[in-house]
């Protein structure tokens, strides 16, 4: 029972600290990456403590309960991550949040925000179902949806699941915004439609749905930890080798339509991930 | 404790919305080549966002002319407290050469209240980054203004 | 006791819908249905103790009952041959005499002797389907009331069609309770064209020419469902020499042409469920009014053909039939949800996202694993409450707004804000954990994982699905300057007593039924899976836990609804925030959503939703999905043959 509280405690430390860190890594990588030098480690968690600091500034208060929700959503996938529960339910909650954050984004009558709202719909519909077929992936490879039975399980799951954990690359560029699938907001330029998805969220709002994206970073990076979860070194490797990747992928792409991000991610996802899913029925 | 890291990171972390009210385009050049590689503003958390909701700082160029002059208006309002204006170039501060023509406001500080003043024509990168941290610098007053609504 | 409950379900409507037609006073005919609602909703309460049960009565007030429902029967075919022939549908009456004379051999060359040892069989999913069909049926009457009312008033009718209109919807419940506690397959048959009719007369109501086109076509893609079902009873009494359904269910698999009037069973209920190719008519039926909508065509009818294949599938587990169906069932889940993307018409999406759920419940019934049954048993129950509760919802506000159109309910929420925020909550309970529908949609997909196809299919769709519901609530919300109007002091505006009634009672109900559910489980949904699987799910911590899978329902009710406060009191400090217009490139004027354009003239910003017409516009998308659909049919027939 105290087991359960430290955990639930160590999942929302998790989410702030971590992602705001592993953001912060990715400014300075990126900048590198630019011949630029770029921020301090710590500048996303100035930006957040800054945008907390401002005065609220709304355009439908229905902004405030979505960017609220959005971040509790992310916060409580991330906490049932850490209390191991069932993976399929873990993604349903994050997906509670990315919809009230589509949701509030709507409620404004800006076309910029529409759009973008849009946009991240046709995002989460790229990314959804290839998520969903690497928890399928790992159901048939260990026979269970939990994560406290994939954790115990003793091979790499990187071993059996190899064209599944590059389907899961495709939904974690989409999800760190990153191009060329970072239609619909994004961190770094602006884009044609200002900032997208997040035009009219402001100040304190700004910071929830900045750190509600730190939670899901979190939960994304810990879903590829699972890829190699039999050894914290391996673990380590895995993710520091995907997010630098993602990073490289980032600066070397531009950003694509919806058309293209639709067609390809759908088209390349489900090859591998059919090809992978063969492999694991033929091997039960 | 955690308002006196608000407070240190207003400064660490000043978000840019940059408007032309009818510059040349010098002074603009000169504010976006601050964001290259060779000047680098990042490092100092500065990032340009192009939306007056998310902005902290509004740097302005150019005379402000009749038909501009509600767009700076509105987007001044649009932003949140605390905010301050810089004016860049000897055309924000008061119209420049062009004070006279029959279209100009002539200076910034006509229509939104100024904070800092940045001349030149252009104005250099440095001295528009000088600008700026003076900027940071009146925040504190700022948030002063705000508690006690004046 | 338990005769008397039965009795009064299916005959008690039949009663009060002959009252109805013969008052021709508006007061009585309203205090009419209210009684008769009330007592069928007391009625399949109290018959909740008593399940399992079986009853044959034998006589009706004196009258053998077998003979009263063959000619019964027999009248009804002779009625929709009537339809048929004024409506000149050569289909409807060329599917009527064939069903007359296939009954004519079942009943007077082929059967000799008693047909079945049980009339009436009652387990739990029968009991789930009259509580269903009794409590929603009975709310979505009484707010039929006030909206008929409101409907003839703009058609400015002279003369009151009420009457017709009350007589079918109330003798559809004792139909629909018939139905589904009906074990002899003769009085199964009767009742399910007895659906069939009333659908095609309610369809048909306002008697306008498209209403009574998509009226013939409804009841020609049933009938042929109708007589492939005729056709299954010789078929099943040459074999096994008995019509007792639970009896053949039993007797099991016994290859060959046993099991091909299954197959042709699963086909009538692909018909009357609206599956692909025979989609048409239920699109069509958007015509009739919405309480028609409501209750025939997603919480009960259609639900007449999930119900009928989840009732035979332990018959054929394990056998290729089952598989077939499952991917059917996931191809209909897939299709449906993509055409539904394509939508702008609020009821034809409604009515997309209804073909698509029971698609879904398709391939559970033909996944037939415990968690699979389990999982279409919950769907069944919580998809019937929140699709009536938006189809009330749809109804309440086109009656107030003139349009069905997605894009004209935008900023709802100003005019309306207490059915926009019924609304905008039904859709989150239809798409969100922890609600009971994601709980039945976690538990089917958790079912489906070993079936490759089904699976890739439902992973797709479940994506498809969010889409669209996602943009209509957002757009329901949508309002600029939001935190100059009332909030959350809401100004309710004025709707009749039993609409207020119904909506929220519906609401409410799916909510607590969401929190209750592992209780739910327990107790109804775990029992009705009788000898044929073994519980799958425990109940542990508030939550269902499997060998693989745990969703903790009620701790997640409370962490959410302590999010919900949270985000509450959000909004209500953001009421004292400063409000500003949305970003418009600076050039907003003072007027919500306009701005100074070329000229200086003021110019409207609008956007529109993204409906992808070029990848799922209905147009497109229709002829390539019936096309696949009818191999699928084509294999499932072949594989039995």
């Amino acid at each position: 029972m105290i087991n359960n509280y430290v955990l639930v405690l160590a999942g929302l430390a998790a989410g702030p600290v971590i992602g705001g860190l592993v953001s912060g890594a990715d400014r300075i990588i990126t900048a590198r990456v630019q011949s630029r030098i770029g921020p301090p480690l710590f500048q996303p968690f100035y930006d957040v403590a800054k945008l907390l600091g401002k005065e609220a500034v709304v355009v439908n208060v229905w902004q405030a309960f979505c960017a609220y929700a959005y971040l509790a959503a992310a916060a409580i996938s991330v906490v049932l991550f850490f209390l191991q529960s069932d993976l399929l339910l873990i993604f349903f909650t994050q997906a509670v949040g990315a919809l009230f954050l589509v949701g509030g984004a709507l409620t404004s009558t800006s076309p910029y925000s529409q759009i973008g709202a849009h946009r991240e719909l046709l995002q989460i519909l790229s990314y959804e179902p290839l998520i969903m077929f690497v928890i399928i992936g790992m159901y048939l490879e260990t026979h269970s949806f939990k994560v406290s039975d994939i954790l115990q399980w003793q091979e790499p799951l990187l071993l059996k699941l190899p064209f599944l954990f590059v389907a899961l690359g495709y939904g974690l560029t989409i999800k760190l915004r990153k191009s060329p699938f970072d239609l619909s907001t994004c961190h770094h330029a602006h884009q044609e439609l200002v900032k997208g998805l997040t035009t009219d969220y402001s100040g304190p709002f700004l910071a929830l749905t900045e750190i509600g994206h730190w939670f899901e970073v979190v939960f994304f990076l810990c879903l590829s930890a699972l890829f190699w979860a039999t050894s914290w070194v391996g673990m380590a490797i895995l993710l520091v080798v995907t997010y630098l990747l993602e990073i490289i992928v980032d600066n070397v792409s531009a950003r694509l339509t919806w058309r293209w991000m639709l067609g390809y991610v759908w088209a390349m996802g489900l090859a591998l991930a059919l090809v992978n899913l063969i492999w694991l029925y033929a091997a039960r | 404790m955690f308002k006196a890291f608000i407070k240190k990171s207003r400064i660490k972390s000043p978000w840019l919305l940059h408007f032309d009210c009818g510059s040349c385009n010098g002074c603009d050049i000169e504010v976006l080549a601050c964001l290259t590689p060779v000047y680098d503003v990042e490092r100092f958390g500065i990032i340009n966002v192009g939306n007056p909701m998310h902005a902290d700082i509004m740097l302005v160029t150019g005379t402000v002319n009749h038909r501009n002059r509600k767009v700076l208006a509105n987007l001044y309002e649009q932003m949140p407290s605390p905010k301050v204006v810089i004016a860049i170039g000897a055309c924000g501060l008061s119209g420049g050469i062009f004070r006279e023509a029959y279209n100009v406001v002539g200076g910034v500080d006509k229509v939104i209240p100024v904070d800092v003043y940045v001349p030149g024509c252009p104005a250099k990168p440095e001295a528009i980054i000088d600008g700026v941290v003076t900027a940071l610098g009146r925040f504190q007053e700022k948030t002063q203004a705000l508690r006690t609504g004046t | 006791m338990v005769s008397d409950l039965t009795t009064i379900l299916i005959l008690l409507p039949f009663v009060s819908a002959i009252l109805i037609y013969l008052i021709r006073v508006s007061a009585i005919r309203s205090l009419i249905v209210l009684l008769t609602g009330f007592t069928l909703i007391a009625c399949s309460l109290l018959l909740i103790p008593y399940a399992p049960f079986t009853w044959s009565p034998h006589a009706l007030f004196g009258v053998p009952l077998h003979g009263v429902v063959q000619v019964a029967d027999f009248v009804l075919l002779l009625v929709i041959l009537y339809f048929g022939y004024i409506r000149r549908s050569i289909l409807i009456q060329a599917l009527s005499v064939f069903q007359i004379i296939v009954m004519v051999y079942v009943e007077f060359f082929m059967v000799k002797g008693p047909i079945s040892t049980d009339i009436f069989y009652c387990d739990n999913l029968s009991l789930i389907m009259v509580l269903i069909a009794s409590i929603v049926g009975s709310l979505i009457c009484f707010q039929a009331i006030p909206y008929m009312k409101n409907h003839e008033r703009h058609l400015h009718l002279e003369k009151s069609k009420q009457p017709q209109f009350f007589l079918v919807m109330i003798l559809f419940l004792g139909a629909m309770n018939g139905v589904v506690l009906a074990n002899d397959m003769t009085f199964f048959y009767f009742f399910f064209e007895l659906t069939t009719l009333c659908s095609f007369l309610l369809i048909g109501h306002d008697a306008t020419e498209i209403a009574t086109k998509n009226a013939v076509r409804a009841l020609w893609m049933n009938s042929l469902g109708g007589a492939a079902f005729a056709v299954a009873l010789p078929l099943i009494y040459r074999d096994l020499g008995h019509l007792d359904m639970q009896m053949v269910i039993r007797t099991g698999p016994v290859a060959g042409l046993y099991v091909l009037p299954i197959a042709l069973m699963c086909f009538a209920a692909f018909t009357k469920s609206a599956q692909f190719p025979f989609q048409s008519w239920l699109l069509g039926a958007m015509v009739a009014p919405t309480p028609v909508s409501a209750l025939l065509h997603s919480s009960t009818m259609v639900k007449v053909g999930v119900y009928l294949v989840l009732r035979i599938a332990p018959a054929i587990q394990l056998n290729f039939l089952s598989q077939t169906v499952a991917v059917f069932g996931a191809f209909g889940f897939l299709a449906a949800a993509a055409l539904a993307v394509g939508q702008s018409n609020g009821k034809k999406v409604l009515a997309y996202s209804t073909i698509s759920n029971l698609g879904l419940i398709f391939a559970c019934a033909g996944i037939n694993t415990p968690e699979a049954i389990t999982a279409g048993i919950l769907l069944i129950m919580f998809h019937a409450v929140i699709k009536a509760l938006l189809f009330l919802c749809v109804g309440t506000i086109e009656q107030h707004i003139a349009s069905r159109d997605i894009e004209d309910m935008r900023g709802l929420y100003a005019h309306m804000p207490l059915t926009a925020l019924i609304t905008v909550m039904g859709v989150i309970m239809m798409i969100m954990p922890p609600f009971g529908m994601l709980l039945s949609k976690w538990m089917a997909i958790e079912a489906a994982a070993r079936n490759i196809y089904a699976i890739i299919m439902i992973a797709l769709a479940s994506a498809l699905t969010v889409m669209y519901w996602a943009r209509w609530a957002g757009n329901l919300m949508s309002d600029p300057y939001a935190g100059r109007q009332f909030l959350l002091k809401l100004e309710i505006e004025k709707q009749a007593a039993l609409t207020w009634l119904a909506l929220l009672s519906l609401c409410v109900g799916a909510g607590v039924m969401s929190v209750a559910a592992p209780w739910v489980y327990a107790t109804m949904v775990a029992p009705a899976l009788g000898g044929a699987y073994v519980p799958p799910f425990t109940m542990g911590g508030g939550g269902l836990e499997s060998t693989s899978g745990t969703f903790a329902v009620v701790p997640l009710c409370i962490v959410a609804a302590f999010g919900f406060l949270v985000a509450i009191w959000a909004v209500k400090r953001a009421m004292r925030a400063r409000v500003v217009a949305p970003y418009l490139s600076g050039i907003q004027t003072d007027d919500p959503g306009v701005f100074k354009g070329p000229m200086n003239q003021p110019v409207k910003a609008w956007a529109r939703n993204y409906y992808l017409l070029s990848i799922f516009g209905e147009e497109r998308l229709t002829t390539w999905v019936n096309l696949s659909a009818g191999v699928l049919l084509t294999l499932m027939v072949g594989g039995v043959l």
